[in-house]
């Protein structure tokens, strides 16, 4: 993969994501949040942002969204076929629920 | 009581209409709309198709500590929580959203529907009434339901430290036989026939040669 593929991948991506995020912010705010896992603040700027504004954030080198697993245990959850799979599923919706949300500094 | 306001009472009916398309019973619709119980009664009658259950709601705290109960209600209650904390909604809207998200991981995993919304309501209602708490499980960290003035002080949850018959019941067992023991018998009673087939199919395309057993296939005969 070349330079500039890979910066049109994470364009890409970040477009893909941001649109998404505020099209489930708009939808249904509180859900949204609960599955973007981001706090009030962070979902009235997703979800005020103009279509101009998000085609300029989407358009940087660096990717917009991030690994949310900083958890050791949720990532050996979701990444071991040893135990069930749907009870897996559970132990780490439970531990992903019990997460605090990202918000602004 | 009385509505004076028509939109107040059309907003109610969304609600009410909502809660028993849920799957809310009509103590539930009762404590949550300002609706009459005659027109609850037909609301009910007319979303559903049937009389509401008689009888008292299940009342018991307990439920929610057994195994499997516990692990479906206390993501429900995490969802409900983090609503609550992060996302600013209350009340009977947060646990219909929290209900709703629960549903989709139910049905994402291809789980059984173990909490009803009316039992997810009451487990809110214990919640206010200091019966029941969460408690951070020693290993995962993860927030589980127990009762409030239980000692915990080594708690390890019911995922980390499975109980040896967990989830082994009869149901899951007559589930299993028929994803997993049903194509067994199939393949073996299938593949001879097939093949049987396919030696027929294949002598009758070449009549000229006979056909004859090989011996290799049969070893241990030959010897004999």
């Amino acid at each position: 993969m070349t330079k500039e593929q890979l910066l049109d991948e994470i364009r890409e991506t970040n477009l893909a994501y941001l649109l998404l995020a505020q099209q489930m912010i708009k939808l249904d705010k509180a859900t949204g949040m609960f599955r973007l896992g981001v706090s009030d603040d962070v979902a009235l700027i997703l979800e005020q942002l103009s279509p101009g504004q998000i085609l300029k954030m989407a358009a940087s080198n660096m990717l917009l969204c991030r690994f949310r697993f900083d958890d050791r245990m949720i990532l050996g959850l979701l990444t071991d076929y040893s135990k069930s799979k749907p009870m897996v599923h559970s132990h780490a919706a439970v531990l992903m629920a019990g997460q605090p949300a990202l918000g602004l500094a | 009581m009385r509505n004076k306001s028509i939109v107040l009472e059309a907003k109610q009916i969304n609600l009410a209409v909502e809660l028993v398309e849920l799957g809310a019973r009509l103590q539930v619709l009762e404590a949550e709309t300002n609706l009459s119980r005659e027109r609850l009664l037909k609301l009910y009658k007319e979303v559903r198709g049937e009389s509401p259950p008689k009888g008292m709601l299940p009342f018991s705290t307990d439920w929610f500590i057994s195994w499997q109960p516990n692990i479906h209600s206390s993501l429900f209650i995490d969802i409900y929580h983090y609503m609550g904390r992060h996302a600013g909604v209350s009340g009977i809207t947060a646990i219909i959203k929290a209900y709703r998200l629960y549903l989709e991981h139910i049905e994402v995993n291809g789980l059984e529907r173990v909490l009803s919304l009316t039992r997810a309501w009451s487990l809110v209602r214990f919640f206010d009434a200091r019966m029941l708490t969460t408690i951070a499980c020693t290993q995962c960290s993860g927030h589980f339901i127990s009762h409030t003035m239980d000692l915990h002080d080594q708690y390890v949850c019911g995922m980390c430290h499975m109980p040896s018959r967990a989830g082994k019941t009869r149901k899951a067992a007559a589930a299993r036989m028929l994803t997993e023991v049903q194509p067994l018998p199939l393949r073996a009673v299938a593949a001879p026939k097939l093949r049987g087939i396919a030696r027929a199919a294949a002598a009758a395309a070449r009549p000229d040669r006979q056909p004859r057993a090989r011996p290799s296939a049969r070893p241990a005969m030959v010897q004999n």
